[in-house]
């Protein structure tokens, strides 16, 4: 199936998706060179694969049907005496407002949530499948910072998605991509957070298997982090 | 200055089922659920926020307050490092995209979910995604684009902005 110039736009969707055919992704490609209106469009819908795969291989459970024996549990929807409820705690809650005016925020804080150990657990067993892509870590001699890369492949270039901690705090650092010329591109800049540890998401055009290796450094040049693919 | 009462059980109707979902499927604990929930609402109204996203001003503060317990259920800061504490929020951050990925996936109108499901999780190409719903390979090309835009804007009203 062939597409006309005017229905171009729409291969966004599955540009970005994936399940174009050979004619149709090397005409969009090109297509995307000369059209703003596009290349603004990719940069705002360019996140979604890595939040889809957030979801997990099948997307979810809105994508797949529950399996026999495990239903979810269903949530009641909110009903008139359930709103009541809560209208009289607003009601109680203004009140101690004029009371009690500068500890509210803590007391009620500590009150509803002193129930302790409820939530660790089963939040950090949530897990989500490995997005088909390359993991470095990378560090430096001398230096305590740990970064981990992973390289995305895109139709645009790579996705670097890095987590990076123990990093100099008191310059701004630059993610540098070197590909197999030797060349340099800068992929993203950030200031360390007082913490140290950043996540953020750079991109480069370099295709992943032309990068040879990935390098954090400070705004002098010094290298904190670097790591071959 | 609070928003009154008509406006708290409003807030409660429109957004109280889409917020115990998400508190439900963040904390894995069903008991939890509705105090979150109010308590969230509770904090919106006495914040009173002009906020224009209220889903997304619901959403952050339901996140906050999930990691603030997630916290104070972990080991004593001074035993933690600050790398330890970093990483626990990543993954609790993560755990919360997830719940809302899905649930935006869940809002997403029916025939826009069919492609996403056929040409991104089932990587199916516009071909056989056409033969697999019974429509044209156009009109599985406009639903991508459509479905991905929608997406977008569902998940930018969640608070999900990366």
């Amino acid at each position: 199936m062939t597409t006309g110039p005017d229905d171009l736009h729409v291969l966004l969707g599955a540009y970005v998706l994936g399940g174009l055919s050979d004619d149709d992704h090397r005409a969009y490609s090109e297509h995307l060179r000369t059209c703003t209106q596009c290349q603004a469009e990719l940069g705002q819908v360019s996140g979604l694969p890595r939040l889809l795969d957030l979801a997990g291989p099948e997307g979810g459970l809105h994508l797949v049907a529950p399996p026999p024996g495990a239903p979810i549990p269903l949530m009641k929807e909110p009903d008139d005496e359930r709103v009541s409820t809560l209208l009289t705690e607003v009601g109680r809650r203004r009140r101690r407002r004029r009371t009690l005016a500068s500890v509210l925020g803590a007391a009620a804080a500590v009150a509803l949530f002193a129930g302790g150990a409820w939530l660790g657990p089963s939040i950090l067993r949530a897990t989500t499948p490995e997005p088909p892509t390359t993991h470095v870590t990378a560090s430096a001699p001398g230096s305590a910072a740990s970064v981990d890369v992973a390289l995305v492949t895109r139709g645009w270039g790579t996705q670097l998605d890095l987590e990076c901690s123990g990093l100099p705090t008191d310059s701004p650092l630059t993610l540098w991509v070197v590909d197999n010329y030797g060349k340099e591109y800068a992929a993203a800049s950030w200031r360390a957070g007082g913490s140290g540890y950043t996540k953020l998401t750079g991109s480069t055009s370099v295709p992943t298997y032309e990068i040879k290796s990935v390098e954090v450094r400070t705004s002098m040049g010094k290298v904190v982090a670097s790591a071959r693919t | 200055m609070p928003l009154d009462e008509e406006a708290v059980a409003e807030i409660y109707r429109e957004h109280g089922p889409m917020l115990r979902r998400v508190v439900w499927r963040a904390t894995n604990d069903a008991n939890r659920v509705e105090d979150i929930v109010q308590e969230v609402i509770l904090r919106v109204w006495k914040q009173a926020p002009q906020a224009d996203n209220l889903r997304a001003y619901l959403i952050t503060t339901a996140r906050h307050l999930i990691v603030d317990q997630h916290r104070a259920a972990g080991r004593r800061p001074q035993e933690a490092t600050l790398t330890e504490i970093a990483e626990r929020d990543s993954a609790l951050d993560q755990a919360l995209d997830q719940v809302l990925v899905e649930e935006a996936l869940g809002r997403l109108q029916d025939n826009h979910r069919d492609v996403v499901r056929c040409l991104y999780y089932q990587r199916l190409s516009v071909a056989e995604a056409s033969l697999r719903l019974g429509v044209p390979e156009g009109t599985v090309k406009s639903r991508a684009y459509y479905a991905v835009r929608n997406l977008r804007v569902i998940l930018d009203e969640m608070g999900v902005t990366r």
